[in-house]
Order: C-alpha cells, then sequence, then structure tokens
C-alpha cells in the first residue's frame, strides 16, 4: 500500500497508483454524499455518485494490476479488494462474469459510519454505499477485460438500513459516457509554479512528520482507518470533483436559483471535514509528541493546519497572511479540485474550489473559538454549539482560482464584525 | 409569577431534581423548576417530553389503549421520571434521584399533579402556521441542525430566505417542506 502513494512535494498533491488521492473523513464523505442527493435527488445522485466511482477506481484497479503483475480475473478481483480494504473503504468480496455477479461487503466506510454517525437519529431509507457499488463494477470490468462503463451495480442490501451487510448485484448495463481521463499527465498539465509562504520552516518539517506517520497507515481488520476520531478514507480525488461540479452544473440548468445554497453545503463539507479531522489531529497524542502540546495561541493552529492540508494530499496551502483575530489569507499555486476543475471543463466562470474555501473558513474557527489548553471532545455538539444560528463570526471569500486562470489560488477569512463571538 | 408557583408547588417534594412544564401542542417550555446544583437546561428538554408523549398518545391509539390518564415512567441510569399529560394544555415531567422507591416517586407525582392542576392556566389553542411547526421540528430532530435548512433550501428549491419566515410559506410550498422533511428525518409522515 505504501509503496503506491506518491506526492508530488512541491505542490503537496498526492497520487495513490496512478491516480489523484486525497485522504478525507468520514463526516466529509458523508456530508458530500448527502448534499449530491439533497441536490439532485437520490435517484439521480446516487447514480453520479455510481458513475464517478466507477469512472476513477477503474484506471487506479487497472494501473495497480499491471504493477504488480495481476493477470487472471480470480487475480484482479482479489487485489481489488485488497485496495479497496487498504484503503479504508471496508471488506468486499467479489464474485463476478461478463454476465454479472455480486459483491457481499462488511463495515464499507460509508454505510458502517452512517450509520455510527446517524443510525441513531434518522431511519434511512436508501443504501449510502454508491462509491462501493461502483468501485465494484469497476473491479468487474478490469478483471474480465470488459469495455470501460459497461458494468452496472446496485446495493440491494446496505448496513445503513440496518441490514446485516451490503450486498451489491452486477449486471452488464447501458455504456456510459466516456469522459476524458484526469490522471497524473493532465493533473501535470495544470499545475502552475509552486512557492512558499509565511512560517515554512515550521509547516515543513510537520508535513513531513505527518507523511511519514501516515505512510504505512492502511485498513484494519474490518478494512477501517479509524483515527482521531474518525473514520478515514484514502480516496480518489476525481470521486469528489466529478460529483461536486456536475451537480453544481446540473443544479445552474435545472434549479439556478438553489446554486447558492448548494455551493454553501459544498464549502460545509470542507468545514466540518477540517473541524473533525483537523481538530482531532490537532488533539491527539501523536500530534503533542511530534509537534509538542497546544499553547492555545491561533498561530500555531493554522500552521499545523497548513501542514496537515498538504500531508492528507489536499495542495501546497501556504499562510500568505494572519492577524490574530482579524483576518487570514491563504494562498497556494493549485488545489485537488482546481487541477481537476481546469483538465475536465477548461476554465472556471468563477472562483469555485468549495473545500479550500470551507476548509480555511474552518480553520479561522478552529484557531480563535476553541479552547485548546482545555483539550475539548469534539462532538456533534460540540460543533452545533459553535456553528448552529448565525451569523457566524467569520466569512470566507475566494477572490482568485486557478481553476479561473488565475496564478494563485487565494480565499480570504476575515472577521465578521458584529456577529457573536 | 409562573415560576413561583412552580416552585411552590414542589418546594416540599424530597429527592425531586427538576420539573419541566411544556405547554402542548406546540411542545414549548411554559415553566420550570431545576434544582440550583443541577446543570439541566429546560430548554433544551422540555419540547422532547412533549413529543415522547405526543408519539406514546399514537401508539397506544393504534393499539386501541389510550386514555387520558396515561403516564410514563422512565428509569435511566441516574435518573427516575414520570411524564404526564395535564388536561391536554400541559406535559409535565418530574425528575427524581434514581434511588428513591417508585412508590414513593408515584405518590408525589401524584400531589404535584394535583397541585399543578390547580395553579396552571387553561390555554387557549394557538393555531400556528403548520410550517412554523415542521420548521421547528426539523431543527430540534435534524441530525445536522445548523445545515438542515439549507438542505430544505436544496432539496425544494424554495428560497432560503423564503424558508427562514415559514409563516409566509404558500400551501404548495408547505407541501414541498414538509415532503422534503420527511425525507430528511427517514419518517412516513410527520404528526403534528
Amino acid at each position: 500500500m505504501s509503496s503506491l502513494r506518491r506526492y508530488l512535494p512541491e505542490h503537496d498533491l498526492m497520487y495513490f497508483g496512478p491516480s489523484p488521492a486525497v485522504y478525507h473523513c468520514h463526516h466529509f464523505n458523508l456530508f458530500l454524499d448527502q448534499t449530491i442527493d439533497d441536490a439532485l435527488g437520490f435517484e439521480a445522485g446516487s447514480r453520479l455518485r455510481f458513475l464517478a466511482g466507477r469512472e476513477f477506481a477503474a484506471p487506479l484497479l487497472a494501473g495497480v494490476a499491471e504493477q504488480s503483475g495481476a493477470t487472471t480475473p480470480a487475480e484482479r478481483l482479489e487485489l481489488a479488494s485488497k485496495l479497496f480494504a487498504g484503503m479504508g473503504h471496508g471488506r468486499i468480496q467479489l464474485s463476478a462474469d461478463a454476465r454479472g455477479g455480486d459483491a457481499k461487503g462488511s463495515f464499507l466506510h460509508y454505510g458502517y459510519s452512517w450509520s455510527q454517525k446517524y443510525g441513531q437519529i434518522v431511519k434511512r431509507k436508501q443504501p449510502a454505499d454508491a462509491f462501493g457499488a461502483g468501485f465494484a463494477a469497476a473491479a468487474a470490468e478490469v478483471a474480465l477485460g470488459l469495455q470501460p462503463e459497461s458494468m452496472a451495480a446496485h446495493e440491494t442490501e446496505c448496513v445503513a438500513m440496518k441490514a446485516p451487510g451490503c450486498t451489491f448485484q452486477l449486471k452488464p448495463g447501458e455504456r456510459g459516457v466516456r469522459l476524458p481521463p484526469v490522471g497524473e499527465a493532465e493533473v501535470g498539465k495544470q499545475i502552475n509554479p509552486t512557492f512558499n509562504g509565511l512560517y515554512e520552516e515550521v509547516i515543513q518539517p510537520i508535513t513531513k512528520g505527518l507523511r511519514d506517520f501516515t505512510a504505512p497507515v492502511q485498513g484494519d481488520e474490518r478494512g477501517l482507518v479509524q483515527a482521531f476520531g474518525v473514520f478515514v478514507t484514502l480516496h480518489l480525488a476525481g470521486y469528489y470533483n466529478r460529483i461536486s461540479y456536475e451537480a453544481v452544473q446540473q443544479v445552474e440548468k435545472k434549479a439556478p436559483q438553489s446554486v447558492g445554497v448548494l455551493e454553501d453545503l459544498l464549502r460545509e463539507s470542507g468545514h466540518v471535514c477540517v473541524f473533525n479531522t483537523f481538530g482531532g489531529i490537532l488533539l491527539s497524542p501523536e500530534w503533542e509528541g511530534m509537534v509538542g502540546p497546544l499553547t492555545g495561541e491561533p498561530l500555531p493552529i493554522v500552521e499545523g493546519c497548513m501542514a496537515i492540508a498538504r500531508a492528507l494530499g489536499f495542495g501546497r496551502w501556504t499562510i500568505a497572511e494572519f492577524e490574530p483575530g482579524k483576518r487570514l489569507v491563504v494562498r497556494a499555486p493549485c488545489s485537488y479540485e482546481s487541477v481537476f476543475y481546469r483538465s475536465r471543463y477548461g476554465k472556471a466562470p468563477r472562483p469555485n474550489e468549495y473545500f479550500l474555501q470551507g476548509a480555511c473558513l474552518a480553520i479561522a474557527q478552529l484557531a480563535h473559538r476553541v479552547d485548546w489548553k482545555a483539550k475539548p471532545m469534539l462532538t456533534q455538539e460540540f460543533y452545533n454549539a459553535l456553528f448552529r444560528g448565525g451569523p457566524l463570526p467569520w466569512k470566507v471569500e475566494q477572490p482568485k482560482s486557478t481553476a479561473c486562470g488565475h496564478t494563485i489560488s487565494e480565499v480570504v477569512v476575515t472577521r465578521n464584525e458584529g456577529a457573536r463571538a | 409569577m409562573a415560576q413561583e408557583s412552580v416552585r411552590e408547588a414542589v418546594n416540599d417534594v424530597p429527592s425531586l431534581r427538576a420539573v419541566f412544564v411544556t405547554a402542548m401542542p406546540d411542545c414549548l417550555l411554559y415553566d420550570s423548576w431545576v434544582r440550583p446544583e443541577e446543570t439541566w437546561a429546560a430548554e433544551d428538554a422540555a419540547s422532547y417530553f412533549g413529543d415522547l408523549v405526543r408519539a406514546n398518545r399514537e401508539g397506544l391509539r393504534a393499539l386501541k389503549s389510550w386514555s387520558a390518564e396515561m403516564q410514563v415512567t422512565i428509569e435511566s441510569a441516574d435518573v427516575l421520571m414520570i411524564v404526564r399529560e395535564l388536561r391536554g394544555d400541559f406535559v409535565v415531567t418530574l425528575a427524581f434521584q434514581r434511588d428513591v422507591p417508585l412508590g414513593m416517586v408515584r405518590l408525589h407525582a401524584k400531589r404535584v399533579m394535583e397541585r399543578l392542576d390547580q395553579i396552571l392556566p387553561t390555554l387557549e389553542a394557538q393555531q400556528r402556521p403548520r410550517a412554523v411547526k415542521i420548521t421547528e421540528f426539523l431543527e430540534k430532530y435534524a441530525p445536522d441542525p445548523h445545515a438542515a435548512l439549507h438542505r430544505v433550501a436544496l432539496r425544494t428549491g424554495i428560497p432560503l430566505g423564503t424558508l427562514r419566515k415559514p409563516e409566509q410559506l404558500e400551501t404548495t410550498q408547505v407541501a414541498l417542506l414538509e415532503a422534503s422533511v420527511c425525507d430528511i428525518l427517514g419518517l412516513e409522515s410527520l404528526s403534528l
């Protein structure tokens, strides 16, 4: 697993095998999937999530199979199961031939973490593992040498619906549209010259330490990575980007009045991710051992968050300005969002790195609104207490984005005067 | 004034930790008394007891066992609670220390209910718009309450600003709101 992970070190982007990849937690994964379904409805939303999972899993599986010398269908299906678990997505057993087949999953990341986070509060009526379905379909295509985008998969039972496990039916489906790939070569064409920001002497060593720490991490006996109070996945950046940007495009066509709300929720998925995952890392004994105890001052939190973002493969986030209590400006030569957008769609009409925006907003909130010395539990109740009701004390804007053709991406977070503390 | 009345009604009840009076049918906190050493926030708890009694009533009706005299007893790890509907206007919740014998709790509860029945006024049924009740219900039970209204806006196409004034929603918008809230909460219908 660790030999498949590579960084583009000057840009802090990550590849897993041939595929652009990032680490993301279950808070982000669940909230983003939910937002896609809210935007498009469950049928269209889950179909888009399946298509994106299948599209981006296929080159990963083909590349890793070739690299590892797996040639027979059995070898390749076995390899797919190992990769899936190693990436923290749970255990899946695949059985398929050209006429179709089935897959059985246990502890699948989406369904299992949904049941852990929401299962006591909400009764779910639809399955949660469209990414798993896409991965299973891609595994069958690659293992059997089938045409890309030719295998369909449907989740018929899901732990999020209180089934004992997850079950998928695979069968040849209507051929999907083949979209231009967004792999390493395409990403390479979209990156701008890199640069450093303030406090690099602090940020870069922490980034390296975190990369070394995460290098051997892979799924446990359940196929899950549980760390820092969250379930973590090594995930395909293309999956996140395709579902986010296609959802925005579809809503722009069908319900343009709702685009702003969708963008708010896409930002929120970044916000909830950073709050929980970055916050969990900052509060961990591993962090204290590597960096030292938290002082309670805002600057070390911001520095730490830049390092965490880089180590997770989000891009070279740099501090351009930081005035505690007033203003944070983060710049990057590109992000995992912008390189995808430029490659697949061309220039964006407006800055649209939603994850970067929500993440920087959360970093400002973490730096100023959390009493780190008290080592708070990052619970849903704590999150609600900080962020429920408004207006919030910080606001975010993105004046520049490499997705738009600017030479840098820039996000500005400022104090919202007159808002609650 | 009401605060004094509730306090007076319970001031000689030993081992009582709190009393919450919830106005029905809207499940809003009407009055409360909480022992000073407790850290409970009455506003956070009271509405849930109203919903509890309403759900209990519907369940008993489904079993054809409903009667106005029902009360709910909750025995949790560290508290013993009696929840009872009073005249249809109120739900009264009494929270006792866990180690008090149940028979004693019932005796105290009966006496307190009789006193409160004398003290509490008859409420005029307040006809609040259904959309207001739906929105309150959503914000109370949604898994991500800070984002709940955004989710409804995205699902329904109703602008966020319009949803923030639920009393002004049109009939078709109320239907859309209710359907989306049912979906978000995984419910077949809302018994409001």
